[in-house]
Formats: C-alpha cells, structure tokens, sequence
C-alpha cells in the first residue's frame, strides 16, 4: 500500500516532457476459462507515437486494446495509462480516462437507431456536453468531410456500406480530438484508394494534434505509411518490435510472412 | 480454474438474481445522477404506445365481447341478466384487462427491449457507448425502464374503455340497451376500490415488462443467437413475472380494501 502511495506521486512530480510514456504495459496476462489469450505483454507508447500491432487473427490483439480502456479486466499485471493503473480505478475515474480515448471498434459499432449526424453529436453533446448547435455542427462536418461521408451525414448506418460505416466509426472517434486513439483494424474491407486516404488520415491527425496511437492493422501499407514503430504479437506474445524498415528485413518466419509482399 | 469449468445450476441461479438486483440499484442510481435523457424517455414512450396500442384495443375488445358472451347464459339461467354490466365490469376492470394487457405488452415490448438492447451488445453498441464515456445506463435502460412503467398503466386504461365497450356491442347482439343505461350502469358498479388497486399493479406490471427486458438484453452473450434468446428469455420472464406480481397484489388488496 505505502508502495502504492509513493509511487503516485512521485509520477505527478515527474515533468511532461515528449518522451513520458503514455501508456506501459507490463506482463499483461488475460485468458478466457482454460483459453490464455494474453500470456506475457510488455508495451510502451510515447506521447505523439503511433504504434502498429500486426498479428495473426484471434492472437489477442483486440483483447489487448480493450484491456487498455477497461472493457476487459486483466487477470495480472500492470497496465498504466497516463501513468495511473487502469485496473485500480473508481468509475469517476475510468469515465474521465474514457474521455481521453478515442476507440475505434473493429465493427464500427455506429449506433443503429441513429443517423451518422446523430451517431457524431452523442459524444459532443453527452460526453463533451457542448451546447452551441453551430459548434456541434462545424465539428461533425469537419470529421465526416475528412472521412469523405459529408454526403451522407443523414443516412442511417443501416443505409451505409461495410466501407462507409467504417469510415463513419472513425469519424465519430477523432471529432471529439481525444489524446490517445486506438483504432481496432481502420483499413480491413476498405478498397485501396479508400484504405491509402484513411491511412494518410490517420498521420495526419497524430501531426495536427499530437495524438498517441494504437493501430491494429493486417494492412501492410497502412502500417508502413502510418507507423513510427511496428510490433508483431503471436500467441498472446510480442516476438518482434522496430521500425517498418528495421522489421523488413527480419529474418523471424512470422514476422518475414507479413512483409514477404512488400518489396 | 478447474471448478470454473462445471458451476452448478443453483449457483448460476443464485448468481443471476444476484445480478439482477445489482442491475436494479444501478438503475435507481442512474435515474438521479447526471442528465436526464428526456428526448429518449419521450420517443420511447411513444414508440411503446404506438406499437402496442393496436394490439391492445384489438385484444381488449374481444375479450370484452367474449367475456359477455359467456357470462350472458349463466347470469339469464339465474335471472340475472342485468348484472351483466355490472360483471363484466369488476371482472374487466379489476383483473381480466390489466393481466390481459400486460403479457400482450410482455410479448411485444419486452422482446423488442430484449431484442433491441441484445443486438446492440453483439454489435458492440453498448461497448462504444461505454467506451467513449456515455453511461448507457442513463441512456438506454432509465429510459426504457420508465418509459413501460409510464405506458402500460395507460395502455390498460385505454385497454379497460375498448373492452366494456367490446361489452357494450356484444350485448346489444341480444338485449337492446341504450349507450347511457350500459355505461351508466358501469360507472356506478365500479368503485375506487376496484379501479385503484388495479391501476396500480399495472405499474408494477410496466416496471417489471421494461426491467427484465432491458436486463435480459444487456446481459445477453455475445452471438447472434443470443439476440433471439434475449428477446425469448424476455418475455418468458416478464410473463412470469406478471402472475407472480397479480397473485402478491390480490392477497395486498384484500387485504387493504374488501375485508
Ligand atoms: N469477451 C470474450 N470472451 C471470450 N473470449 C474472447 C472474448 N474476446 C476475445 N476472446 C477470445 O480471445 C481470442 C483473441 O481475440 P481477439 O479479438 O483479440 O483477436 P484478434 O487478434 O483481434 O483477431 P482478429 O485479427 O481476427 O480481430 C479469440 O480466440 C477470442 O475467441
Ligand atoms: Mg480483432
């Protein structure tokens, strides 16, 4: 306890600087019943860094990301976001990090009772509790022009393709400007053109508001576009971790099997 | 880890009315705290009524001719015949329309909650919701929850009027009486003491439909099947849950009022 404590505060007298990790992730251990999903996870993302998660499918990476904002309890380990220990938050606490987070679900998970303008103004209007119509407005204009939907900002995601309702998900998460953005595979069933804008997209919000990222990706050239520094996770384990080009030339068979298309 | 594998049925059992009542303090909690989400409240109340309100007059209408239908040979076999107002009345009234409507309101509004509130968590819906700092708590189940317990006390209001006057034709298929003898004759053999007691088990009745859908709901797995196991396990429950409340409610009236 008096461990705890003094642990605390010595993080609140430790100045911001651009190197401070914003999120670190130590031993992370998460399984479902007899399934050990997450077996030995160690990450840290700086401030201003975009990391890429590549993994085979059902490797856990998604469970990683929803321990991060508290969706998913992890059986042990440490897991700091902001420096404070997700695991040991009261509610008020974990709704004030939540705030900061921006999430994008690998479904989009738009609200289906609810147009794409209404989809973007419940976070503004309930989390951000924004008032004035004409700054509500401007905002989710300005995020739906930037994922190319300004057209169907009445439309029902019903009345949307898979495409457009993930852009429309990725508009919802970045037009409340969060700190930290995780984004549960942005480009999978987006066709090229689409996928390269979404990617470009993406580095251009990390540059324009210094936001900390987490990008699960199987997209290899959203990963080498977006990434400052890529991990490659298998078995509930990070088994390699460098740059794009660093990891390109890897002679590591899981991780030489994602870069063997790219040139 | 190895006796999480076989829980035995009486500690899942346990454990869901465990839950149950966890879910039940968190809705009052979330009633009082931060915005009430009005807009939500009224278009589900809206949505309730004008769902249901065709279903409901249809139902009570029948059951009105019916129940006249059958009463209408014994009462004459004893000379009775102008207790027929009367009868059809009390019975209406008191219980035959509240527990009537309420399981038709099980079967429609308590799946759609159910089915509704199911989707929306296989979606992940209700991840986002929570993710981005929403409570949707305050948003989906206050709402909801209060929005039944507001509607189907007033749906079995409108249920009681459609039915005596379902009474009213079928009666005139044989006897001829006039539209005031019939419903004065109605008014004067119900008392405060049927109506009351009755209006208020229709709002438990309400509670107890918007409740057990939106848990049934928000605790479904994650699966399509489970979406069309909440909307079925809804109903079942809230059915149930009806005639448990009827019977506590009748022994509480007798008590109260016709000693
Ligand atoms: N809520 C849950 N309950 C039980 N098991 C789960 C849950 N969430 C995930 N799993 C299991 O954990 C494993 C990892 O899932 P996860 O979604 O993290 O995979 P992933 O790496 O994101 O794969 P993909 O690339 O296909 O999205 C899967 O085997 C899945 O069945
Ligand atoms: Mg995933």
């Amino acid at each position: 306890m008096m461990e705890k404590a003094k642990e605390k505060s010595e993080q609140n007298h430790k100045p911001k600087g651009t190197d401070e990790h914003v999120i670190v992730i130590k031993g992370l251990k998460k399984s479902f019943g007899e399934k050990h999903v997450l077996k030995d996870i160690n990450l840290e993302v700086k401030r201003s860094e975009n990391v890429v998660i590549l993994g085979r499918s059902g490797t856990g990476k998604s469970v990683t990301i929803q321990c991060i904002v508290g969706l998913l309890k992890p059986d042990s380990g440490s897991l700091k976001v902001f420096g404070d220990e997700v695991a040991d938050m009261s509610e008020k606490e974990l709704k004030q990090l939540r705030i900061k987070i921006g999430f994008l679900f690998q479904s989009g998970a738009l609200y289906d009772s609810m147009t794409i303008r209404e989809n973007l103004e419940f976070p503004l209007t309930r989390i951000l509790k924004i008032k004035e119509q004409a700054e509500i407005d401007k905002r989710v204009e300005a995020a739906l022009d930037s994922v190319g939907l300004l057209d169907s900002i009445d439309k029902l995601p019903s009345d949307l393709s898979g495409g457009m309702r993930k852009r429309a998900g990725l508009a919802r998460t970045i037009v409340v400007n969060p700190e930290i953005i995780l984004y549960d595979e942005p480009t999978t069933g987006l066709d090229p053109i689409t996928s390269r804008e979404i990617s470009e997209l993406i580095l251009s919000i990390q540059k324009k508001y210094n936001t900390t990222s987490i990008i699960i990706t199987h997209d290899m050239e959203c990963a080498r576009l977006a990434s400052d520094r890529v991990v490659v996770m298998d078995d509930g384990e990070y088994i390699a971790e460098g740059t794009f080009d660093s990891l390109h030339k890897s002679k590591n068979k899981i991780v030489a099997a994602f870069f063997k298309d790219i040139l | 880890m190895a006796e999480e594998m076989v829980i035995p049925a009486w500690k899942r059992w346990l454990e869901g009315i465990g839950d149950q009542v966890e879910f039940f303090f968190k809705f009052f909690r979330n009633i009082f705290t931060g915005g009430f989400e009005w807009s939500e409240f009224v278009r589900q109340c809206y949505e309730i009524g004008y769902r249901s309100m065709m279903l409901v007059g249809i139902t009570s209408f029948i059951m009105g001719v019916v129940l006249i239908l059958q009463l209408r040979p014994t009462l004459v076999s004893f000379g009775a015949a102008s207790m027929l107002p009367k009868t059809l009345a009390v019975s209406f009234v008191r219980e035959i329309g509240p527990v009537i409507i309420a399981i038709i309101c099980a079967g429609k509004i308590a799946s759609s909650i159910g089915a509704e509130l199911g989707s929306m968590k296989v979606t992940e819906q209700l991840d986002a919701m929570e993710v981005s700092g929403a409570n949707p708590l305050q948003y989906l189940v206050v709402t909801r929850i209060l929005a039944t317990t507001v509607m189907v006390p007033i749906l079995s209001v409108i249920g009681d009027i459609i039915g005596l006057f379902g009474g009213f034709l079928a009666l005139n298929l044989r006897d001829k009486m006039s539209y005031n003898l019939y419903f004065t004759k109605v008014v004067a053999s119900i008392d405060f003491s049927d109506f009351l007691p009755a209006f208020i088990k229709t709002i438990f009745f309400g509670f107890a439909i918007g409740f057990v859908g939106c848990y049934k709901g928000f605790h479904s797995n994650k699966g399509t099947e489970s979406v069309g196991l909440a909307a079925n396990s809804a109903v079942v429950t809230a059915s149930l849950w009806i005639f448990v409340i009827d019977a506590i409610a009748v022994q509480v009236t007798s008590l109260l009022f016709y000693k």
